[in-house]
């Protein structure tokens, strides 16, 4: 049980990143990224071409990728999503999937369907109350707690990130207080950008390096964003936990492969109760 | 167009407006001007245009026909935020404040973009601080729990925190208690004293025209009258002048 609800932690600690990437692009864009899980895949290979190709240490690697990802990210929405900016969130939502599709196939095009592994030093497991940990798991949680510390201070003590919570709020209301959006969307996806690059190398070193291990954690991601109300930052740190440990405990009672489950139904029950999430709020149609 | 009162020196001015969304025009080539140091109001019955022309001229509508003009220079080109940095503070009539971020954050959103750059110890100078006080006691507060009146107080504040040259207000008093509503025109009046020129849109005419210098009557997307506030308030049939038609509409 104690061990369960630690690897829940780590899961949850995982999506914590990616969630809130979907979250701060929802807020400011107004819709839902689902292109983030392809976007982990890529990034997590170009750390893995500087890392295990290039014999970079990971560190740098995750940094070098996190940079060239969010810069990746301003292109794309430059071709992708600028010209779309007009026709509203369904438009968006399916460009976003299609790119998606084409994100993850390049990533296989160039490093196949098998399973890689970042060029790490395996080290021995150690035990804190019964409990087995290993190192990487030690990293992710120091990463993301880092990350989502960086991030906090980003957004309320920055005044960019003060004018990204301020469009996410009243995007009218934004621009009569000098605030010019291009700028501000563009630093978003910088920062999503570099969110999800860090997130898909925990998720490389977590499982394993293959197409589709941004686009499994998808489901997750988005029921922890959603769980915490779309667009609130504290919302998807709390959300994506709620949703690792519940994930993980729920293997207790129904067999492991069902485990995909939990989220979908997570989804449904908040969207049916709570739909604006535990930290989020109602939206008022104006 | 040549005015029955000619104001000091034109601040503002729109020459043959034309605006509006999707395919028909809202306003249909409107001539207004704003005074250096004056407050004009604009009345109207709903419908008439008032709020399209005040998005118009703050850079949110785009103009379709006609010019804008800020100190002689022309404005139709430069973007919103662009439009405030060259000294024209918009409040909207709701959703004016960022109600998931605080009053104190808010401020500091106004002090940091809509000025050019200038850089103060304080978000507020001593002078419009002086006009809200009861705003440093709420520093903390999400905006979205203060209640309207105070709302209304932060949106000002934060129209104010670089001293604007035009600050353009739309509908101020809507929805507000009696007691926030004379506050507020108070309020309109000392900035105006201040040095800021002032253009408002406001339902409540009469108390509006109380502290305006000059009244604009838009009716159907166009001006129908010009004339000094205190004429206007000394007509008996004021409502029928920018109520007729909703008058009618009573009965």
């Amino acid at each position: 049980m104690l061990q369960t609800t630690f690897n829940g932690i780590i899961t949850g600690v995982i999506m914590t990143l990616p969630a809130l990437a979907v979250t701060l692009l929802f807020g400011v864009l107004k819709f839902p990224n689902f292109a983030v899980g392809a976007m982990m895949t890529v990034a997590a290979y170009m750390a893995f071409a500087l890392n295990a190709q290039l014999g970079w240490p990971l560190l740098p690697a995750t940094a070098a990728a996190a940079l060239a990802m969010g810069t990746l990210c301003i292109g794309i929405d430059h071709v992708t999503f600028k010209p779309l900016r007009e026709r509203g969130g369904i438009t968006l939502m399916v460009a976003s999937l299609g790119l998606g599709f084409i994100l993850e196939n390049i990533a296989r095009f160039a490093y196949g369907n098998s399973a890689r592994s970042f060029a790490i030093e395996l080290a021995r497991p150690f035990r804190i109350a019964d409990v087995r940990m290993n190192q990487e798991q030690m990293i992710t949680l120091g990463v993301s707690t880092a990350a989502m510390i960086l991030m906090y201070l980003l957004l309320t003590r920055s005044p960019m990130g003060r004018a990204m919570r301020a469009v996410a709020d009243n995007p009218s209301l934004a621009l009569v207080r000098g605030i010019e959006s291009p700028r501000v969307i563009r630093w978003t996806w910088f920062i999503a950008g570099m969110l999800l690059a860090v997130g898909g190398v925990l998720i490389g070193m977590d499982r394993a390096l293959e197409p589709p291990m941004g686009s499994n954690y998808l489901i997750s991601v988005f029921a922890a964003a959603i769980l915490g109300g779309l667009g609130s930052p504290l919302g998807a740190f709390v959300g994506a936990l709620v949703i690792g440990v519940v994930s993980e405990l729920s293997t207790l009672v129904v067999p492991p492969n069902y485990r995909i489950g939990v989220p979908l139904c997570a989804i449904a029950v908040i969207l049916i109760f709570r739909p604006q999430g535990l930290f989020g709020h109602p939206y008022i149609r104006k | 167009m040549s005015h029955p009162l000619s104001p000091p020196a034109e601040i503002l001015r729109a020459t043959g407006l034309h605006a509006g969304y999707g395919a028909g025009d809202i306003i249909k080539g409107v001539d207004a001007a704003l005074g250096q140091g004056r407050i004009v109001t604009i009345i109207g019955p709903n419908g008439s245009g008032k709020s399209t022309l005040i998005k118009t001229l703050a850079g949110l509508l785009p103009a379709r026909q006609g010019e804008i003009e800020l100190e002689g220079q022309r404005l139709n080109e430069l973007s919103a935020p662009k439009r405030v940095r060259a000294g024209i503070a918009y409040v909207p009539q709701e959703y004016n404040v960022f109600r998931n971020l605080t009053v104190l954050e808010n401020l500091q959103i106004a002090r940091e973009f809509m000025g050019a750059g200038r850089s103060h110890h304080r978000v507020l100078d001593d002078e419009v601080a002086g006009l809200f006080p009861e705003l440093g006691t709420h520093h903390k507060t999400q905006a979205g729990n203060l209640s309207g009146g105070q709302r209304q107080m932060l949106a000002f504040a934060c129209a104010l925190t670089v001293r604007p040259k035009v600050l353009m207000l739309d509908e101020p008093s809507a929805g507000l208690s009696p007691k926030y509503m004379s506050d507020v025109f108070d309020k309109v009046k000392r900035v105006n004293a201040m040095g800021v020129s002032i253009l408002m849109v406001e339902q409540n005419a009469r108390e509006a025209l109380r502290i305006s210098h000059t009244c604009i009557v838009l009716a159907g997307g166009r001006v129908r009258a010009v004339a000094p506030a205190s004429e206007v308030l000394g007509m008996k049939d004021l409502n029928s002048l920018y109520l007729g038609d909703a008058q009618a509409t009573l009965h």
